[in-house]
Protein backbone atom coordinates (compact mmCIF):
# COMPACT_ATOMS: atom_id res chain seq x y z
CA UNK A 1 0.00 0.00 0.00
CA UNK A 2 2.64 2.52 1.06
CA UNK A 3 5.04 1.12 -1.52
CA UNK A 4 2.43 1.64 -4.19
CA UNK A 5 1.94 5.29 -3.14
CA UNK A 6 5.67 5.84 -3.07
CA UNK A 7 6.10 4.45 -6.57
CA UNK A 8 3.38 6.73 -7.89
CA UNK A 9 4.78 9.94 -6.44
CA UNK A 10 6.63 12.07 -8.98
CA UNK A 11 10.18 13.32 -8.76
CA UNK A 12 13.28 12.05 -7.09
CA UNK A 13 13.56 10.75 -3.54
CA UNK A 14 13.71 14.24 -2.01
CA UNK A 15 10.63 15.50 -3.79
CA UNK A 16 8.79 12.32 -2.94
CA UNK A 17 9.73 12.64 0.74
CA UNK A 18 8.41 16.17 0.86
CA UNK A 19 5.17 15.24 -0.89
CA UNK A 20 4.78 12.26 1.43
CA UNK A 21 5.24 14.50 4.46
CA UNK A 22 2.64 16.93 3.16
CA UNK A 23 0.24 14.06 2.56
CA UNK A 24 0.76 12.75 6.10
CA UNK A 25 0.15 16.21 7.56
CA UNK A 26 -2.99 16.60 5.46
CA UNK A 27 -4.31 13.27 6.72
CA UNK A 28 -3.56 14.19 10.35
CA UNK A 29 -5.25 17.56 9.88
CA UNK A 30 -8.35 15.93 8.40
CA UNK A 31 -8.45 13.45 11.27
CA UNK A 32 -8.18 16.12 13.98
CA UNK A 33 -10.51 18.54 12.28
CA UNK A 34 -13.27 16.27 11.03
CA UNK A 35 -12.95 12.58 11.85
CA UNK A 36 -12.09 12.65 15.55
CA UNK A 37 -14.64 15.33 16.51
CA UNK A 38 -17.24 13.17 14.81
CA UNK A 39 -16.10 9.95 16.50
CA UNK A 40 -15.58 11.46 19.92
CA UNK A 41 -19.23 11.69 21.10
CA UNK A 42 -19.54 7.96 20.43
CA UNK A 43 -17.33 7.43 23.47
CA UNK A 44 -18.80 7.81 26.94
CA UNK A 45 -16.54 10.50 28.42
CA UNK A 46 -18.91 13.31 27.49
CA UNK A 47 -21.81 12.03 29.56
CA UNK A 48 -21.83 14.42 32.43
CA UNK A 49 -25.51 15.26 32.80
CA UNK A 50 -28.39 13.49 34.41
CA UNK A 51 -30.83 12.25 31.78
CA UNK A 52 -33.88 14.16 30.67
CA UNK A 53 -33.47 16.75 33.37
CA UNK A 54 -34.78 19.33 30.95
CA UNK A 55 -35.97 19.59 27.41
CA UNK A 56 -32.46 20.32 26.26
CA UNK A 57 -30.79 17.79 28.51
CA UNK A 58 -28.83 16.13 25.77
CA UNK A 59 -25.32 14.82 25.73
CA UNK A 60 -26.31 11.58 27.35
CA UNK A 61 -27.52 8.16 26.53
CA UNK A 62 -24.70 7.04 24.30
CA UNK B 1 -1.17 -12.27 -5.38
CA UNK B 2 1.79 -13.70 -3.59
CA UNK B 3 1.82 -14.58 0.09
CA UNK B 4 4.49 -11.96 0.54
CA UNK B 5 2.29 -9.11 -0.67
CA UNK B 6 -0.63 -10.30 1.46
CA UNK B 7 1.55 -10.33 4.54
CA UNK B 8 2.99 -6.94 3.67
CA UNK B 9 -0.41 -5.35 3.14
CA UNK B 10 -1.68 -6.82 6.40
CA UNK B 11 1.32 -5.47 8.29
CA UNK B 12 0.84 -2.05 6.78
CA UNK B 13 -2.79 -2.07 7.81
CA UNK B 14 -1.85 -2.97 11.38
CA UNK B 15 0.70 -0.17 11.52
CA UNK B 16 -1.88 2.25 10.14
CA UNK B 17 -4.52 1.26 12.67
CA UNK B 18 -1.96 1.55 15.46
CA UNK B 19 -0.97 5.03 14.35
CA UNK B 20 -4.65 6.02 14.13
CA UNK B 21 -5.28 4.86 17.69
CA UNK B 22 -2.27 6.74 19.00
CA UNK B 23 -3.38 9.88 17.16
CA UNK B 24 -6.87 9.56 18.59
CA UNK B 25 -5.50 9.27 22.12
CA UNK B 26 -3.39 12.37 21.53
CA UNK B 27 -6.45 14.17 20.23
CA UNK B 28 -8.52 13.07 23.17
CA UNK B 29 -6.13 13.71 26.02
CA UNK B 30 -4.33 16.72 24.68
CA UNK B 31 -6.02 18.40 21.78
CA UNK B 32 -9.51 18.61 23.29
CA UNK B 33 -7.91 20.44 26.23
CA UNK B 34 -6.26 22.93 23.91
CA UNK B 35 -9.53 23.48 22.07
CA UNK B 36 -11.53 23.86 25.28
CA UNK B 37 -9.06 26.29 26.87
CA UNK B 38 -9.18 28.39 23.74
CA UNK B 39 -12.97 28.26 23.49
CA UNK B 40 -13.50 29.00 27.18
CA UNK B 41 -11.17 31.96 27.03
CA UNK B 42 -13.07 33.24 24.00
CA UNK B 43 -16.41 32.85 25.77
CA UNK B 44 -15.15 34.67 28.86
CA UNK B 45 -13.79 37.46 26.66
CA UNK B 46 -17.15 37.73 24.92
CA UNK B 47 -18.87 38.01 28.28
CA UNK B 48 -16.48 40.66 29.58
CA UNK B 49 -16.95 42.69 26.42
CA UNK B 50 -20.72 42.43 26.69
CA UNK B 51 -20.65 43.43 30.33
CA UNK B 52 -18.34 46.35 29.61
CA UNK B 53 -20.56 47.57 26.80
CA UNK B 54 -23.86 47.47 28.57
CA UNK B 55 -24.32 46.38 32.13
CA UNK B 56 -26.64 43.40 32.27
CA UNK B 57 -30.15 44.30 33.37
CA UNK B 58 -29.97 44.56 37.12
CA UNK B 59 -30.53 41.36 38.99
CA UNK B 60 -34.15 40.82 39.86
CA UNK B 61 -34.93 42.47 43.18
CA UNK B 62 -35.38 40.17 46.13
CA UNK B 63 -38.97 39.03 46.29
CA UNK B 64 -40.87 41.18 48.70
CA UNK B 65 -43.86 39.66 50.37
CA UNK B 66 -45.74 42.93 49.95
CA UNK B 67 -45.77 42.83 46.17
CA UNK B 68 -48.96 41.43 44.81
CA UNK B 69 -49.12 38.87 42.03
CA UNK B 70 -50.20 41.50 39.53
CA UNK B 71 -47.14 43.64 40.21
CA UNK B 72 -44.73 40.91 39.16
CA UNK B 73 -41.54 42.30 37.63
CA UNK B 74 -41.04 41.50 33.95
CA UNK B 75 -39.15 38.27 33.44
CA UNK B 76 -35.52 38.85 32.48
CA UNK B 77 -34.57 37.96 28.93
CA UNK B 78 -34.04 34.22 28.54
CA UNK B 79 -30.50 32.97 28.09
CA UNK B 80 -29.61 32.25 24.51
CA UNK B 81 -28.87 28.63 23.68
CA UNK B 82 -25.19 27.82 23.66
CA UNK B 83 -24.21 31.34 24.71
CA UNK B 84 -22.30 32.23 27.87
CA UNK B 85 -24.05 34.21 30.59
CA UNK B 86 -21.86 33.85 33.66
CA UNK B 87 -18.46 32.78 34.89
CA UNK B 88 -17.80 30.31 37.67
CA UNK B 89 -14.83 30.09 39.98
CA UNK B 90 -14.16 27.40 42.57
CA UNK B 91 -11.04 28.18 44.61
CA UNK B 92 -10.81 24.56 45.79
CA UNK B 93 -10.19 23.45 42.20
CA UNK B 94 -7.37 25.93 41.74
CA UNK B 95 -6.84 29.67 42.04
CA UNK B 96 -6.86 30.03 38.26
CA UNK B 97 -9.92 27.85 37.84
CA UNK B 98 -12.42 29.93 35.93
CA UNK B 99 -14.91 28.65 33.38
CA UNK B 100 -17.76 30.23 31.47
CA UNK B 101 -21.26 28.93 32.08
CA UNK B 102 -23.24 28.49 28.86
CA UNK B 103 -26.90 27.87 28.32
CA UNK B 104 -27.94 24.23 27.76
CA UNK B 105 -26.08 20.95 28.13
CA UNK B 106 -25.60 19.93 24.51
CA UNK B 107 -22.40 18.15 23.54
CA UNK B 108 -21.12 21.15 21.61
CA UNK B 109 -21.87 23.50 24.50
CA UNK B 110 -19.99 21.41 27.03
CA UNK B 111 -16.95 21.51 24.76
CA UNK B 112 -16.65 25.24 25.43
CA UNK B 113 -17.27 25.41 29.13
CA UNK B 114 -19.82 24.44 31.74
CA UNK B 115 -23.43 23.92 30.71
CA UNK B 116 -26.49 25.23 32.52
CA UNK B 117 -29.38 22.78 32.53
CA UNK B 118 -31.96 24.80 30.65
CA UNK B 119 -35.14 24.99 32.63
CA UNK B 120 -33.41 25.18 35.98
CA UNK B 121 -33.11 28.37 37.99
CA UNK B 122 -30.83 31.30 37.23
CA UNK B 123 -27.96 32.06 39.58
CA UNK B 124 -29.25 33.61 42.76
CA UNK B 125 -32.87 32.73 42.10
CA UNK B 126 -35.04 30.52 44.23
CA UNK B 127 -34.75 27.03 42.85
CA UNK B 128 -31.81 25.05 41.64
CA UNK B 129 -29.10 26.53 39.43
CA UNK B 130 -27.83 23.29 37.88
CA UNK B 131 -24.58 23.09 35.94
CA UNK B 132 -22.81 20.19 34.20
CA UNK B 133 -19.16 19.94 33.23
CA UNK B 134 -16.62 17.52 31.85
CA UNK B 135 -14.64 15.47 34.33
CA UNK B 136 -12.05 14.48 31.74
CA UNK B 137 -11.16 15.79 28.30
CA UNK B 138 -12.09 19.27 27.08
CA UNK B 139 -9.91 20.92 29.66
CA UNK B 140 -10.85 18.59 32.54
CA UNK B 141 -12.86 21.29 34.36
CA UNK B 142 -14.19 18.92 37.01
CA UNK B 143 -11.15 16.65 37.29
CA UNK B 144 -10.81 17.37 41.02
CA UNK B 145 -14.54 17.21 41.69
CA UNK B 146 -14.16 14.63 44.50
CA UNK B 147 -11.99 17.09 46.42
CA UNK B 148 -14.95 19.38 47.05
CA UNK B 149 -15.74 19.62 50.74
CA UNK B 150 -18.56 21.14 52.75
CA UNK B 151 -18.09 24.87 53.06
CA UNK B 152 -16.13 25.27 49.82
CA UNK B 153 -17.07 28.38 47.89
CA UNK B 154 -18.50 28.31 44.38
CA UNK B 155 -18.53 31.85 43.06
CA UNK B 156 -20.73 32.75 40.10
CA UNK B 157 -20.58 36.12 38.36
CA UNK B 158 -23.40 37.09 36.02
CA UNK B 159 -22.08 40.52 35.19
CA UNK B 160 -23.90 42.40 37.93
CA UNK B 161 -23.56 40.23 41.00
CA UNK B 162 -21.16 37.81 42.63
CA UNK B 163 -23.11 34.87 43.99
CA UNK B 164 -21.19 32.88 46.57
CA UNK B 165 -22.54 29.39 47.10
CA UNK B 166 -21.30 27.01 49.79
CA UNK B 167 -20.96 23.29 49.18
CA UNK B 168 -23.29 21.47 51.55
CA UNK B 169 -21.82 17.98 51.61
CA UNK B 170 -19.26 15.77 49.96
CA UNK B 171 -19.93 14.80 46.34
CA UNK B 172 -22.73 12.32 45.98
CA UNK B 173 -22.61 9.38 43.58
CA UNK B 174 -25.74 8.50 41.68
CA UNK B 175 -27.00 6.93 38.46
CA UNK B 176 -27.44 8.86 35.20
CA UNK B 177 -31.23 8.64 35.30
CA UNK B 178 -31.51 10.26 38.72
CA UNK B 179 -32.93 13.56 37.47
CA UNK B 180 -34.24 14.48 40.90
CA UNK B 181 -30.76 15.67 41.83
CA UNK B 182 -31.35 18.80 39.76
CA UNK B 183 -34.92 19.33 40.98
CA UNK B 184 -35.71 22.68 42.62
CA UNK B 185 -35.30 20.93 45.96
CA UNK B 186 -32.72 18.30 45.04
CA UNK B 187 -33.33 14.82 46.35
CA UNK B 188 -30.52 13.42 48.45
CA UNK B 189 -29.02 16.82 49.19
CA UNK B 190 -30.46 17.11 52.66
CA UNK B 191 -32.02 20.45 51.75
CA UNK B 192 -35.58 20.87 52.89
CA UNK B 193 -38.01 23.33 51.41
CA UNK B 194 -37.49 25.86 48.68
CA UNK B 195 -34.20 27.72 48.65
CA UNK B 196 -31.49 29.12 46.44
CA UNK B 197 -29.46 26.08 45.52
CA UNK B 198 -26.74 25.14 43.11
CA UNK B 199 -26.05 21.68 41.70
CA UNK B 200 -22.93 20.58 39.86
CA UNK B 201 -22.87 17.31 37.92
CA UNK B 202 -20.11 15.42 36.18
CA UNK B 203 -19.34 11.85 35.23
CA UNK B 204 -18.20 9.06 37.52
CA UNK B 205 -15.92 7.15 37.36
CA UNK B 206 -13.35 9.55 36.04
CA UNK B 207 -13.07 7.87 32.64
CA UNK B 208 -16.47 6.24 32.52
CA UNK B 209 -20.10 7.07 32.34
CA UNK B 210 -21.84 4.44 34.43
CA UNK B 211 -22.58 6.94 37.21
CA UNK B 212 -22.70 10.65 37.90
CA UNK B 213 -21.10 12.66 40.64
CA UNK B 214 -23.19 15.46 42.11
CA UNK B 215 -22.37 18.32 44.47
CA UNK B 216 -24.92 20.64 46.04
CA UNK B 217 -24.49 24.10 47.42
CA UNK B 218 -26.71 26.81 48.79
CA UNK B 219 -26.48 30.55 48.31
CA UNK B 220 -24.44 32.09 51.07
CA UNK B 221 -23.83 35.68 49.98
CA UNK B 222 -24.30 38.08 47.13
CA UNK B 223 -22.23 41.11 46.32
CA UNK B 224 -22.61 43.69 43.57
CA UNK B 225 -19.83 43.47 41.02
CA UNK B 226 -19.11 47.15 41.64
CA UNK B 227 -17.87 46.27 45.13
CA UNK B 228 -15.10 44.07 43.79
CA UNK B 229 -14.36 40.41 44.16
CA UNK B 230 -15.72 38.57 47.17
CA UNK B 231 -13.17 37.65 49.84
CA UNK B 232 -13.38 33.97 48.92
CA UNK B 233 -11.44 34.67 45.74
CA UNK B 234 -8.59 36.50 47.45
CA UNK B 235 -5.24 34.77 47.68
Amino acid sequence: MYGWIWRHLPGNAWVRSIIALVLVLAVVYALFQYVFPWAEPLLPFGDVTVDGASAGGAGVGQ
Amino acid sequence: MSVRSVVRTFSELCVTVGALIILFVVYFLFWTGVKAADAAEGEIDTLRREWAREPVAAAPPPPSPASSASAEPPAPAPYRDGKPFATMRIPRLGSGWEWPVLENTEVSTLQKGLGHYSGTARPGDTGNFAVAGHRRTYGDPFKDFPKLRPGDAVVVNDGTTWFTYRIAKRPHRTVPTDTAVVAPVPRGSGFEGAGRYLTLTTCEPEWGSSHRLVAWAHLDATRPVSEGEPPELAG
